[in-house]
């Protein structure tokens, strides 16, 4: 019988209707398992009307894990999981290395996220994320796992985020990026950098050796003059393609919305899910609808980064730990 | 709709009119071919059971067809081809290879490079050959030579994507074909630039297609199917450029572009005076007071008999000079430039 309808398609049409394609609306239906898996363990990220994201819900009493940078600048965050909004969301702490942040709603009783054995799969086999949602029901795309597993160096390099001069042999500040280490450490226009790391450096280029061996999110020493006086203070590293527009080539131009953030994670899982930017945050299911990961960015039209189980059950609970002690306010 | 080849780096994006000519769909669809899964021939999988049949088949043969998948660069681009003889015969798209009789570098998944020239081509549906010319046994997959591809069926693509990454290995995506024409698959497995020419496989591992180009939207990837292939086999095989545009042109004689002022030397051979800014014939190193005294093996005694021998040439072709520079001599191998 199947049989004979695929046949008729073939006669009536000159290509394949789109429910029978591979994120058509009849074949995501053969997922329905894993549909009913996301409804539970994911959430639903909202600005307004806007979706803007998902998560992944780790506990019974309301913690979320996403991606920070989807959050971190948004007025009104509000959060669906299952079929109840949350208008209260709170930010508790954020892993910038990795760009998750830990969110809390004030829920009981949800789903947690249950993970598979292992993030290892071969490649070839079937993955499941968020697609769009409607109010109440999430929807789900397939893909496969699509390459091999790695770490995805910071584009353009790692960097404080800042635009030096040299002033009379002098590295002065020019400018301070948004959102960077260098703007979060409070170094500002017109301060000399002496030191980066311990190594005294006198040129743009001393600092990029000085941080050569920097990832993402770790947190290096900067000594500074402001005035006559000298500072010393600890500058959180960020990828250089982050804080600054790093000029897209074609294949981004091809690529529609990708991942602000799209690199400088320590490892990732790859899928080629038919995702978006707007997409990432949520759980990467497999076919049992248990977790291999968290998507993470959107790299390009065909390529999704996935943070790794392994990674993510470490990076939820040195996230958790910040919530029974809250971080002490560095300052001498 | 425009659509863009997938040529990584190639800014000059031709947009190419797609003239979608549909062939007469035959009901021969019945017979299913051996090696044919049946999952294929289902609307949709069936639950989890049919989900794990296609994986486990594309799980199967993915080693061996990642084994015969390689990234093409050319100059400061790259694309992607596949193996598909032991001795080393790549099929990828005319508009990677670009012309008829170029050196080119080819990459194993491993790394491992290999020289390479290119054979023919077929200028209008993208189709062309390139030759590894280390000797070796190569892995290769085989050909389906039976056009045995129906539509939605289950298939998968291969390709360095955005170029070689060695840690990443060439992406692999899972698809459905979504439409046949004469001279074009669909399918809905996402292509990039770094792609083109890559391969697209059926659940048994045989090649199907060549990745073509792309549409706007995500689920339109365009493909070359293998009939095209077998159809000017001969033509491609023999270094011919056949058919017209748009995805390669044939080369202009007299097109070629060296970059150089010269004046008759005493002592024989052609003394260059002037180096072009941005020149081939700068980048290949050549110096103010250079003496050359043959191109192409063919001896250069005045500024008229350099013009007469490259009146001969097109852009893009090699050119191998022998100079004199300080009482030595030097060989210097590069390619024209554009005029």
């Amino acid at each position: 019988m199947v049989f004979g309808l695929l046949v008729t398609a073939v006669m009536g049409q000159r290509s394949l209707e789109s429910a029978y394609r591979t994120t058509g609306k009849e074949v995501v239906a053969v997922f329905e398992a894993q549909r009913e898996a996301l409804q539970s363990c994911s959430a639903v990220l909202l600005q307004g009307r806007d979706e803007i994201g998902y998560g992944v819900v780790i506990s019974a009493d309301g913690y979320l894990l996403t991606k920070a940078s989807l959050v971190l600048e948004v007025d009104g965050l509000a959060v669906t999981v299952g079929r109840e909004r949350f208008k209260e969301v709170e930010v508790v702490a954020v892993d910038s290395a990795w760009d998750v942040a830990l969110l809390k709603v004030a829920a009981e009783g949800l789903k947690p996220v249950e993970y598979a054995e292992t993030s290892a799969v071969a490649q070839g086999t079937w993955v499941a994320a968020n697609g769009a949602t409607s109010r109440t029901r999430r929807r789900l795309l397939p893909g496969i796992i699509s390459a091999n597993s790695r770490e995805i160096p910071p584009a353009g390099g790692a960097a404080l985020g800042v635009v030096l001069k040299v002033e009379g042999g002098r590295l002065a500040i020019e400018e301070v990026a948004e959102h960077s280490g260098a703007a979060d450490a409070g170094l500002k226009k017109g301060d000399v950098i002496v030191k980066v790391g311990g190594t005294a450096v006198a040129g743009v280029e001393e600092i990029a050796e000085a941080l050569k061996e920097s990832k993402a999110g770790d947190v290096v020493r900067v000594e500074y003059l402001r005035g006559e006086r000298e500072f010393a203070v600890d500058v959180r590293v960020s990828t250089r393609g982050e804080m600054f527009q790093i000029e897209m080539d074609r294949n981004d131009m091809m690529s529609g919305d990708f991942s602000k953030r799209r690199s400088g994670f320590p490892r990732v899982i790859q899928h080629d899910i038919l995702a978006s930017a707007q997409t990432m945050g949520g759980p990467l299911l497999d076919l049992d609808g248990k977790c291999l990961g968290m998507n993470i960015a959107r790299a390009n039209r065909t390529e999704n980064y996935a943070i790794p189980l392994e990674e993510l059950q470490e990076i939820a609970a040195g996230l958790m730990k910040q919530v029974a002690k809250p971080a002490v306010e560095s300052g001498e | 709709m425009g659509r863009m080849p997938l040529g990584w780096r190639r800014f000059d994006v031709s947009v190419i009119r797609l003239i979608v000519c549909f062939c007469g769909l035959s009901a021969a669809v019945a017979i299913a071919a051996d090696g044919r899964l049946a999952v294929n021939d289902k609307l949709v999988p069936e639950g989890r059971k049919d989900l794990l049949v296609i994986q486990d088949a594309l799980t199967g043969v993915l080693a061996k067809c990642r084994a015969a998948t390689v990234c093409i660069e050319i100059g400061e681009g790259s694309g992607s081809g596949v193996i598909v003889s032991k001795d080393g015969l790549v099929l990828t798209a005319a508009h990677v290879s670009g012309r008829v009789g170029k050196k080119v570098k080819v990459k194993l998944e491993d790394g491992t490079e290999l020289a390479a020239v290119t054979l023919g081509l077929v200028a209008d549906s993208d189709a062309a050959m390139i030759r590894i010319t280390d000797e070796g046994e190569y892995p290769f997959v085989e050909i389906d030579r039976d056009d045995s591809l129906r539509l939605g069926d289950w298939v998968f693509s291969l390709g360095h994507s955005g170029g070689f990454d060695e840690k990443r290995g060439s992406v692999v995506r899972l698809g459905r074909l979504v439409r046949i024409a004469n001279a074009t698959l669909q399918s809905d497995c996402t292509l990039i630039g770094g792609d083109s020419g890559g391969p697209l496989f059926d659940l048994s591992g045989r090649l199907v297609a060549i990745h073509s180009r792309v549409g706007q939207q995500l689920q339109v990837n365009m493909h070359v199917p293998m009939k095209i292939y077998l159809d000017n086999w001969e033509g491609m095989m023999g270094s011919e450029f056949l058919g017209e545009g748009p995805f390669a042109q044939k080369p202009v004689k007299g097109s070629g572009y060296l970059g150089i002022a010269t004046e008759a030397a005493e002592d024989g051979g052609i003394r260059v005076t002037k180096v072009g800014r941005n020149s081939p014939a700068l980048e290949a190193g050549i110096k103010l007071g250079d003496v050359i005294l043959t191109m192409n093996e063919t001896a250069v005694r005045s500024r008229d008999e350099l013009r007469e021998l490259l009146k001969e040439l097109a852009a893009g072709d090699e050119v191998v000079l022998e100079v004199r520079r300080d009482g030595e001599l030097k060989t210097l191998t590069f390619e024209l430039g554009e005029r």
